[in-house]
């Protein structure tokens, strides 16, 4: 088995882990329990967050807009302060780390690839101030806890969290003959309802219609956060009666009775246990980590054990495993940034992210660079997790990360950015040679390339052979 | 008052529904033509930009917005301050502007009016391709985009081998490229190595190291590459910010910083083409327009109808293109945002059509599915 298997379903080895006898049995093992989060810093609250998230629209919304409305310059300079005061500009940063820190860390990393993909595929795109304050203790508390149940399960939790209401308007979405519809004139909002289907879980590939999309928006309407003067819109959510449709709904064919808030329950179940929503999800989980078109004789053992175990996570996810271990060694599957960054961080033991005494924060100032630094080169090599534009999350192809600038930032950050993050003890080439030898079968040509520069050990001649190592195709994609 | 409903519109733009248009091929493809679209995402106020001096209603309705110093462009449009290249292009036929106008989206959210504006689309999140980039594919133009941004802006996507320029903070030694380029073999290896080749052929000039936060020193560059005969026809370029709920003031306050950037990309587009000026079209592009009313915060609210500024030597002429929908409260979309009664998209799909020598029948056909797109070239355009 190629060692490219450790990059194909983790971050690679570190430079104190070596290959596993079995590494099927290797890979399968991380899936049973979810591991903790090893981040030894702050570990806020999805709900405290979301408190700071509070005060920030509020003290933005309701006073200073109103308090500077002549001056812009004084607008701008009370928000700025404000945004201190409230974590705005520091909280995704702590995400980051938490983030980080755990991809190259933990004992299950089979079990972080999972996650990351989980979160992509129930994806909070960049909107309001979920980015700054609440994307990431999201993937965190909703996302990570439901790895080891069913399917179904994950899309209850996903579909009445905060995130997702907020992110996709459910709040917003009223019964037109609920009695709130009517005192106020107001209507559905279609867009958590056309997504769960859409996005969420059974695709286009099943065939419904607006009018299905009109129906599922009724069974959700209800399900909003609680709204008051000084919260506005991060209370907590809560099923509201008065907006939600009376009358029976059908969806897909399927008819729910006037039901209240436990139409949702129902029509989740049909959805997340429907054939193809099965084969959909089934198929992204086998482009994520085999191919970018994978085959049906790829997907169909991972529908099987979907079937078998009725939704279990664990068992899909061992499948998954399974069959990119069988096709580990005549596939191809190309990384997007970040987890190019994470296995560059893990295989090369990289001084990130900044350590968690250094990402405390006072409050008091705007984070300096060093906080920054992490959140900054996503963002230049094109990834920053929590902004993504569309709610259908990253895309998972090769065609949608190559243009010629993206391709450039991978170069700069290895030949400019990464040799400023090597660890003072790791300078040296055999070091270099080291982790190749530990992570790649080939690892004789790719030192061959990088033989010019074997004596240098200043920044610049590291910035030439990581500059080299890093793009090449067999580091790039697997 | 002299701003009534269609006392602007100028030759029934509906008559030339069944009119067979085809443009005279053999001599336009000569010419490289370009056409270059500026996203304004968050939502222009149109009604900031070009403010309709000849309805009163407006200052009564935005007391506290109210610009000063407006350059008048006729009796009953004016002109932002800050958008001076606009008004100098004005008195030389090369700015105009389609008012009153949107793509067919009234929900008010800019996330899934970014998605609209950018693939032409009625349904969120249902294409996945940009109505430029159909365009481009439908007429055969391949390898001519240029995003100024890192991602390829969705608006781009559906056609192939678009570059895109948006420097790293330092500067890439491309001759790293040069020592692994041979490593990539095989099929698979096919799509990046065409794109290291794009780098590889890459002017010296798009090599360097600059701050891709200088917006002054991308559209040096998108001009320099534009200018040149072989190289792209289309560009794009990406602003944000248009979203003043708050302190969006008058002649300086936050919409006008905006509308400065707008000014500033297109000025040094005008100042850098040259020659080149006379075959381009400038277009923006935006979600939506903003409430009428001022806010709480002096600011204002989500709306709908919005404003096209234009630019070029393309244009027939200076004027303020509109189908005036009025400002009482029966005449406002929902009673709150200013109408819009041309969509949007019939004009970009006519510039397309001037810009890539194509038939806009065909164009509406491929690109926007055949929706009820009326053919503003003879109105708006140099045929």
């Amino acid at each position: 088995m190629s060692l490219n298997f450790y990059r194909r379903v983790a971050f690679g080895l570190s430079p104190n882990e070596k290959p596993d006898k079995d590494p099927l049995n290797w890979a399968i093992n991380q899936l049973d329990t979810i591991p903790d989060l090893l981040w030894p810093g702050t570990i806020p609250t999805e709900k405290d967050l979301r408190k700071k998230y509070g005060e920030w629209v509020y003290g933005d919304r309701e006073v200073l807009r109103k308090k500077f409305k002549n001056d812009k310059h004084a607008y701008r300079k009370a928000k700025d302060e404000l945004r201190i005061k409230t974590g705005e500009r520091y909280f995704e940063l702590n995400e980051h780390a938490i983030r980080h820190f755990q991809t190259k860390y933990s004992k299950q990393p089979v079990f972080e690839r999972f996650w990351l993909f989980w979160g992509n595929h129930f994806a909070i795109s960049e909107k309001d101030f979920l980015a700054e304050f609440s994307t990431g203790p999201y993937q965190r508390e909703i996302i990570r806890p439901n790895m080891v149940k069913t399917f179904e399960e994950m899309v209850q939790s996903v579909t009445t969290s905060w995130c997702m209401i907020h992110h996709l308007d459910n709040s917003e979405s009223f019964g037109p003959n609920s009695k709130k519809g009517m005192e106020w004139g107001e209507t559905i909002n279609e867009n958590h309802a056309r997504e769960l289907l859409e996005l969420h879980t059974v695709s286009p590939n099943a065939g419904y219609t607006q009018e299905d999309v009109i129906q599922l928006a009724y069974i959700m309407t209800g399900w909003a956060h609680k709204w008051d003067r000084k919260n506005l819109e991060t209370g907590d959510i809560w099923f509201d009666q008065e907006m939600h449709q009376k009358g029976d709904k059908i969806v897909l064919g399927v008819k729910y009775k006037n039901d209240a808030k436990r139409e949702l329950a129902k029509v989740i179940h049909d959805l997340a246990t429907h054939p193809i929503c099965i084969k959909f999800v089934s198929t992204k989980l086998c482009r994520h980590f085999i191919t970018d078109e994978p085959t049906d004789e790829m997907i169909n053992p991972v529908i099987e054990a979907w079937n078998k175990s009725d939704g279990n996570l664990i068992e899909i996810h061992k499948a998954v495993i399974t069959q990119a271990y069988k096709y580990n060694e005549n596939t191809h599957k190309f990384h997007p940034p970040e987890i190019w960054l994470m296995q560059l961080s893990r295989m090369f033991d990289l001084n990130i992210p900044l350590s968690f005494e250094k990402m405390n924060y006072t409050f008091k100032s705007k984070p300096n660079n060093r906080q920054r630094q992490l959140s900054w080169i996503l963002r230049e090599i094109g990834h920053s997790p929590y902004r993504v534009k569309q709610p259908n999350g990253w895309s998972d192809l090769e065609v949608d990360w190559v243009s010629p600038e993206l391709l450039l930032r991978r170069f700069w950050f290895a030949s400019v950015e990464l040799p400023m993050l090597v660890k003072s003890g790791n300078r040296s080439h055999d070091f270099i040679l080291a982790c190749l030898k530990n992570n790649f079968e080939d690892h004789a040509n790719m030192a061959s390339l990088i033989e010019n520069f074997r004596f240098g050990t200043l920044d610049y001649d590291l910035g030439q052979k990581y500059g080299v190592i890093c793009n090449l195709p067999g580091v790039l994609k697997i | 008052m002299n701003c009534t409903r269609r006392n602007f519109l100028i030759g029934g733009s509906t008559t030339l529904f069944l009119s067979g248009y085809f443009p005279k091929i053999s001599f336009a493809s000569m010419q490289k033509k370009n056409l270059i679209i500026i996203s304004l995402r968050g939502g222009m106020d149109g009604l900031t930009a070009v403010p309709v001096i000849g309805d009163k209603r407006l200052k009564k309705l935005r007391k506290k917005l109210i610009l000063e110093d407006v350059l008048n462009l006729n009796s009953d449009f004016g002109l932002h301050p800050k958008l001076e290249i606009f008004y100098k292009l004005w008195q030389k036929n090369q700015a105009a502007f389609v008012h009153a106008t949107n793509i067919p989206y009234t929900g008010r959210s800019h996330f899934d009016g970014q998605n609209l504006m950018e693939t032409g689309a009625h349904i969120p999140y249902k294409e996945k391709t940009g109505w430029l980039g159909r365009g481009l594919l439908a007429s055969n133009i391949i390898g001519k985009g240029l995003a100024i941004s890192l991602p390829m802006p969705l608006l781009l996507r559906g056609v192939p081998q678009n570059n895109n320029f948006f420097p790293s903070p330092d500067f890439v030694e491309t001759k790293l490229i040069d020592q692994i380029y041979n490593e990539f073999k095989g099929e698979h290896n096919e799509l990046i190595k065409s794109t290291l080749d794009t780098i590889r052929q890459r002017p010296l000039s798009m090599q360097i190291a600059t701050d891709s936060d200088d917006r002054k020193k991308l559209a040096l560059e998108a001009a320099k590459q534009l200018k040149d005969q072989s190289g792209p026809r289309v560009a794009v370029f990406d602003l944000d910010g248009f979203d003043t709920h708050a302190a969006q003031g008058g002649v300086d306050g936050a919409h006008a910083d905006e509308l400065e950037e707008v000014n500033k990309i297109v000025t040094i587009l005008y100042e850098n083409l040259g020659q080149a000026f006379d075959n381009t079209l400038i277009l923006t592009l935006t979600e939506f327009g903003r409430t009428i009313k001022q806010n709480g915060g002096y600011g204002t609210e989500h709306g709908y109808g919005s404003a096209i500024l234009m630019a070029g030597g393309l244009l027939k002429k200076s004027q303020v293109y509109t189908d005036w929908p009025g400002l009482k409260k029966k005449e406002l979309f929902e009673g709150r945002d200013l109408n819009s009664t041309i969509d949007s998209r019939a004009v970009y799909n006519s510039a397309m059509s001037i810009c890539f020598n194509q038939d806009p029948e065909f164009l509406r056909k491929e690109v926007f599915w055949g929706d009820e797109l009326p053919d503003l070239s003879q109105e708006l355009f140099k045929i």
